[in-house]
């Protein structure tokens, strides 16, 4: 008799043990019991994985370093072989001003002393992404998305610059693009791709055509029309634009 | 009675509204000459000035002041129409240039009486300590923990009252001379009894054992499953400030989601984009200065120093590395929306978590699943149901490889889909969202 009283009790506290132990789960810094746990930690190279412990083993050299690293210095992506799509992916001919080490955290760029904004950047009239009848459509579509997923809560739906951020008070002194109209198409990249003012660098949040697509968006804002009457990109202050050619020659001596 | 009280409701309103109008047009007249600087200032300045902190230019408040002391007079208008102008005349003017890295923007349109407005509009605001910035308050409550506290604290007392009545009882047995037990421990005494109620100690067990079988299968169904996790992180980061009350999309900070297998943790750079700004109030300036610190950036001098650190966060969606999944692919070519796996961030005052199945329910227009969340069943339960034809991820431009798939599918010979197109749609797993090569390889 004494065994099946053994046998009845070593069951109780076994369950009661799994169930104790299950319960963990209730603890929200623990994911609760994994079955093979080696599992969860992949050997194999994954984006934000500390790598100074795998499994037991320690480097001390891979601690806190992210898995996900830079390229290698002094490359650039390979971006096929159309002549023009590359020309538009490059990495931008039109260098940052030294200050934007300090006042924008910039990394890894060649500076200029030169006020590149109000020089090379504001000469720049023609959006290099092209406006065509056919691709319209979808440039301002593709704008209206990144748009929204990207400057919206600062610079508001409509582009006055009354996003939620605006309106609860949370950040001020976002510009109305209405009042920007005198901006050329080259300021307005630049001021996306390195930052301006309060405004934060994107470069590494959109590529460089997103970019583009954006700048012909925010044009759209400032002119209902926008697209309608030019079958080439432009900027709305027609009388300073550059010939397509000139701007091609710089981006060649850049590659060159 | 009542027409009386009608009567006079209607000559109120119609007093208050005569009244209303006299009183606007009587004031209209009176401030019509002034420019309002306000406006001016939140349209020309404000993106870089503010009256009282410190930003990409210098705080505003009281620099009229400063110019008229030091400067040559009504230099003020020439360095905000042009400041390399008076910078160039000027001395006063040249050691405000040096003050920041930045150069200030050239105004050639602005009229002196804009720019006295604008100066007089600065000077008449009154500095607001704690001001209307960040409406997120995060109540974290400890509730939950307090209360499993006080259950133990409540069993505890329970067993020892029993455990108490019990030892009564057998003080009372042997006072009263009965049955006496003396010398038994409580285990032996039980088993006493349980053999002189043999019958009912049975069937006892066998309720008991049951019952502890189906709780002993529950737990094994659990191992695995990650519900509910939430592991805490270097910073409390408030979803539903962010993404509720500031409206940030999440595709903002977790940009590499519609390129990249990983949606991506927001690098500092990012988190600066607004934070630069952005210092916080109580405990949350603790919390940004973390951002601070590993951006390198000095918030009173508004200057990066280059010495940037990690923010450790800790994973929290970890799959299996015998499993691949792709956020883009789900993203962009699928068209699923973020809160059908991760649930309504808006609301979420906390850090990252893995959102109960159930939870993830209860959201609107999601699609209704059983399985627990990050669980195999789980995903190809969602496989099962979503419908083809649902995409509409985005960058989907209506001509690629699945739409291609679909129409063929649709249109072209059946006799090989029969079995799929019975219902006449079509599903990821008609697809091969089934196939174990998809996730596995």
């Amino acid at each position: 008799m004494k065994i099946t009283f053994r046998l009845v009790g070593g069951f109780l506290m076994t369950a009661a043990a799994v169930i104790v132990m299950g319960s963990c789960v209730s603890d929200k810094d623990s994911s609760g019991l994994e079955y093979m746990p080696d599992m969860y930690r992949s050997p194999a190279i994954e984006p934000y994985v500390d790598y100074g412990e795998i499994r037991g083993r320690q480097v001390s050299e891979l601690k806190e370093q992210l898995s996900a690293m830079h390229p290698p210095l002094g490359t650039v992506p390979y971006y096929g072989t159309n002549e023009e799509e590359v020309r538009l992916m490059l990495p931008w001919n039109i260098r940052p001003n030294v200050e934007f080490k300090s006042t924008h955290g910039l990394t890894g760029y060649e500076f200029t002393k030169e006020n590149t904004y109000e020089t090379q950047a504001k000469n720049l009239v023609v959006n290099p992404y092209t406006l065509t009848e056919e691709n319209q459509e979808y440039i301002f579509k593709e704008g209206k998305r990144l748009y929204t997923n990207n400057c919206a809560h600062c610079h508001g739906e409509k582009g006055d610059g009354n996003g939620p951020m605006m309106v609860n008070g949370t950040f001020t002194g976002v510009p109305n693009y209405a009042d920007k109209k005198a901006l050329s198409n080259g300021q307005l990249f630049y001021s996306i791709y390195y930052g301006k003012g309060a405004m934060g660098a994107h470069a590494s949040l959109l590529n460089k055509r997103e970019i583009w697509t954006l700048v012909h968006y925010i044009r759209k804002f400032q002119n209902k029309d926008y697209g309608a009457d030019t079958q080439v990109g432009s900027s709305t202050n027609d009388e300073d634009r550059e010939p397509l050619g000139d701007e091609m020659d710089e981006d060649a001596t850049l590659q060159g | 009675m009542f027409r009386s009280l009608r009567k006079w409701c209607f000559g109120t309103v119609v007093m208050v509204l005569w009244v209303g109008t006299f009183s606007a047009n009587a004031q209209e007249p009176a401030e019509t000459p002034a420019i309002d600087g306000g406006a001016l200032f939140s349209s020309k300045c404000a993106t870089c000035h503010h009256p009282f902190k410190d930003g990409t230019g210098p705080k505003l408040s009281g620099v009229r002041a400063q110019w008229e002391e030091n400067a040559a007079p009504g230099m003020i208008y020439q360095w905000i129409k042009n400041w390399e102008v008076a910078a160039a005349s000027d001395p006063y003017a040249k050691s405000v240039s040096a003050k920041k890295p930045t150069s200030m923007d050239k105004f050639g349109d602005i009229t002196n009486d804009q720019i006295d407005a604008i100066l007089t509009w600065v000077d008449s605001q009154v500095e607001d300590s704690g001001g209307a910035q960040n409406g997120g308050s995060q109540s974290v409550s400890t509730q939950e923990e307090g209360s499993n506290a006080l259950w133990y604290i409540l069993g505890a007392i329970f067993l020892i009252v029993i455990l108490a009545l019990g030892n009564v009882v057998r003080q009372l047995r042997r006072a009263t001379g009965g049955e006496t037990s003396e010398g038994l421990s409580y285990f032996e005494e039980f088993r006493a009894w349980a053999w002189r109620n043999l019958r009912y100690t049975l069937i006892g067990s066998v309720i008991l054992a049951f019952a502890l079988l189906v709780a002993l299968f529950q737990t094994l169904y659990r191992v695995g499953v990650v519900e509910g996790y939430q592991p805490s992180q270097p910073i409390e980061f408030p979803h539903s400030v962010h993404a509720g009350i500031n409206g940030i999309d999440c595709k903002y900070c977790h940009n590499s989601v519609e390129k990249s297998k990983s949606a991506g943790i927001p690098t500092v750079n990012v988190c600066m984009n607004c934070h630069k700004q952005i210092n916080g109030q109580d405990d949350q300036v603790a919390k940004i200065q973390k951002i601070y610190d590993a951006a390198g950036w000095d918030p009173d001098a508004q200057t990066y120093s280059g010495k940037t650190g990690p923010i450790v966060w800790n994973k929290v969606h970890v799959l299996p590395d015998h499993v691949y999944f792709n956020h883009s692919q789900h993203v962009t070519v699928g068209g699923i929306d973020c809160k059908q796996c991760h649930g309504d961030m808006t609301k979420m005052e906390g850090t990252a978590m893995i959102q109960p199945v159930a939870e993830l329910n209860k959201i609107e227009g999601n699609i209704q699943l059983t399985r627990p969340t990050l669980t195999m069943g789980w995903c190809i339960e969602c496989h099962g149901e979503t419908e083809v034809t649902q995409i509409t991820g985005a960058s989907y431009n209506g001509s690629s490889y699945y739409d291609e798939i679909h129409r063929r599918l649709l249109n072209g010979d059946r006799s090989l889909y029969e079995k799929y197109l019975k219902d006449n749609k079509v599903t990821v797993r008609e697809l091969g969202g089934w196939e174990c090569s998809k996730c596995h390889y």
